[in-house]
């Protein structure tokens, strides 16, 4: 008897501190990027928003990287979203029953696919495409970077949206249809706002993605720390948050001001992340009064 | 008759949004069968790599990667088990409910370089580990233990209170209830919880390329903090070299080796996945 109480209180101390642990690792990540990006905050301050990068110089100027990063997942954004929601649309309220699954598994397992090997299609075939429909030295530019995380978040938000239409119950679309509306009434007028906060959330999350995309970006932006002239020439080269970190952390050395404002672009990447995390969790909160 | 025509042109926007994503990605698929398999043989799964990567084949890389992440579930499986077992069994606070979803949602949706990041700042420098294979483990652990956490505690919390009250009334001490009837009936959901995340730790890069791999040369590491080579690393410097043709093959059939381990993973867990929603539906 005794012997069983010790496992008792060692399982359930060893459970607990898992638990513990697991809570804290998020906190924990979130300590240590904002402990290493205080030096560079505090040293260059306001000065971190200014236009030039480099290092040799001391400039640590982040403008362009946050804007190549807006750039990009703003691209991808207006290419992903409406093509995802009218293919759920499609795969949730017309497609044959019967073939729901296949897709929805032929989806996922793409959604599986390493980010590296988006990029390897990047620069092998896109970006050769690309430079030879618009005439350009080189197809690593901002335009490449948007459309392939476009295709990349596409299996995500589609298998998400379609989630997203089909917890809309049935006899919402069956009280539509005796009202005599057309399937494109029903869907415009019924099932779009009754999956409004689902969407958002589907919507919000592929936002995250997009965002802290790193190896096919990485590969195939250019890594030009500058802002195109003029802003919206999206055929020219740039850099974004995380191809820079993916080229510079290792070359950076540790504890240096260089290391420590890039840890503050981490940073602020994370946190924006992390917003938008936040936000589509709010999102996808049951609602439960609307379904009864 | 209006409605007629918005009714067809609606109906073909959405056909043709469908129609073009199912391209694209039956393309993508298609390229990489078509470039890998011209590029795949016995020989290239079984000869090391040489002279930067361009020759030879991806026999470390692949033995490397699988190192990695045999090492990585063997992290994450007694912490995703306990967790998702104190989350389902012990808190019964709906608030505290929620506050454990969110620290978990909040860490699955951390981006993978920021891993990279932590795992550079925290392990290799702050605990001197260098780079090493051991690092690397670790964090594809923590990269992957929201979802295995997640698939553990569903297929925990599904399981009918009926089945605890009767081990209960035989006596049974609430230890004795978790490892006799809460974990064999859950351990389901942690393993295609598990194929999941490793399917996607197998095919990252950004975590791993600062803390655990070396350039494409390196063998079999010598010890758990040596640094080892992995596929996903291995593309990565050979598409840098995209100009050398055959560097390009080899990186493509590299490409089709990931595919191929990522969809063994995947695959398992659908079929882990299939095979217990029919016991557990009767």
């Amino acid at each position: 008897m005794a012997m069983s109480r010790w496992t008792d209180n060692f399982g359930y101390g060893f459970i607990v501190t898992g638990t513990v642990l697991c809570s804290a690792l998020i906190i924990l990540i979130i300590l240590v990027v904002g402990l290493y990006s205080l030096e560079a905050v505090s040293r260059i301050g306001i000065d971190l928003f200014t236009l030039e990068w480099n290092p040799g110089r001391n400039r640590f100027g982040i403008i362009p990287m946050l804007y190549g990063s807006v750039a990009v997942t703003s691209i991808a954004m207006l290419i992903a979203v409406p093509l995802g929601l009218l293919a759920a649309i499609f795969s949730a309220e017309m497609l044959p029953r019967r073939l729901r699954n296949p897709v929805k598994a032929f989806l996922e397992l793409l959604a599986g696919i390493p980010s590296i090997i988006y990029g390897l299609l990047g620069i092998v075939l896109l970006g050769v495409w690309l430079a030879d429909l618009f005439d350009l030295s080189s197809g690593r530019v901002i335009l490449t970077g948007g459309l392939l995380l476009a295709i990349m978040v596409l299996p995500t938000l589609i298998s998400l949206a379609d989630d997203a239409l089909r917890n809309v119950p049935d006899r919402y679309r069956e009280s539509g249809k005796s009202l005599g509306l057309y399937p494109y009434q029903v869907i415009a007028k019924i099932v779009l706002p009754a999956a409004r906060a689902d969407l958002t959330g589907a919507i919000l999350l592929a936002l995250g993605r997009a965002l802290g995309e790193t190896m096919a970006v990485m590969l195939v932006i250019g890594g030009i720390d500058r802002i195109p002239q003029p802003f919206v020439n999206i055929l020219s080269p740039g850099q974004t948050i995380t191809s820079k970190l993916g080229r510079e952390l290792a070359e950076a050395a540790f504890g240096s001001l260089h290391f420590s404002a890039l840890i503050t672009m981490g940073l602020i990447l994370l946190v924006s992340v992390l917003l938008f995390t936040g936000i589509s969790l709010h999102y996808f909160k049951p609602q439960q009064r609307l379904y009864e | 008759m209006n409605r007629i025509w918005f009714n067809r042109i609606f109906y073909l926007c959405c056909l043709a949004a469908i129609a073009a994503s199912i391209f694209f990605l039956f393309f993508l698929i298609a390229v990489i069968l078509w470039n890998g398999l011209q590029a795949v043989s016995l020989d290239f799964i079984f000869t090391p790599s040489s002279n930067f990567g361009s020759q030879g084949g991806v026999l470390y890389q692949i033995l490397g990667s699988l190192l990695l992440i045999i090492t990585t579930a063997l992290i994450v499986c007694p912490i995703a088990l306990g967790t998702a077992l104190y989350q389902s069994e012990y808190i019964k606070k709906p608030a505290l409910k929620k506050l454990c979803s969110i620290l978990t949602y909040g860490l699955n949706g951390v981006p993978s370089i920021i891993f990279g990041l932590f795992g550079l700042i925290v392990f290799v420098n702050f605990l001197g580990m260098g780079i090493s294979w051991f690092a690397g483990s670790i964090i594809l652990a923590f990269m992957i233990l929201p979802t295995v956490i997640l698939a553990t505690f569903q297929s925990m919390n599904s399981i009918p209170q009926i089945y605890r009250e009767s081990a209960e009334s035989l006596g049974l001490s609430k230890w004795q209830v978790n490892m006799k009837v809460v974990v064999p009936q859950g351990i389901h959901g942690m393993i295609s919880g598990l194929f999941l995340g490793l399917a996607r730790a197998i095919g990252e890069t950004a975590p791993i390329m600062f803390i655990a791999t070396a350039f494409s040369g390196a063998t079999l590491p010598g010890s758990i903090f040596g640094p080892v080579s992995s596929l996903p690393t291995h593309i990565l410097a050979l598409s840098q070299q995209a100009t050398n043709p055959q560097a390009l093959t080899n990186a493509w059939g590299a490409s089709l080796m990931l595919v191929v381990l990522v969809s063994i993973f995947s695959i398992s867990a659908l079929m882990t996945r299939i095979k217990y929603t029919s016991v557990t539906a009767r």
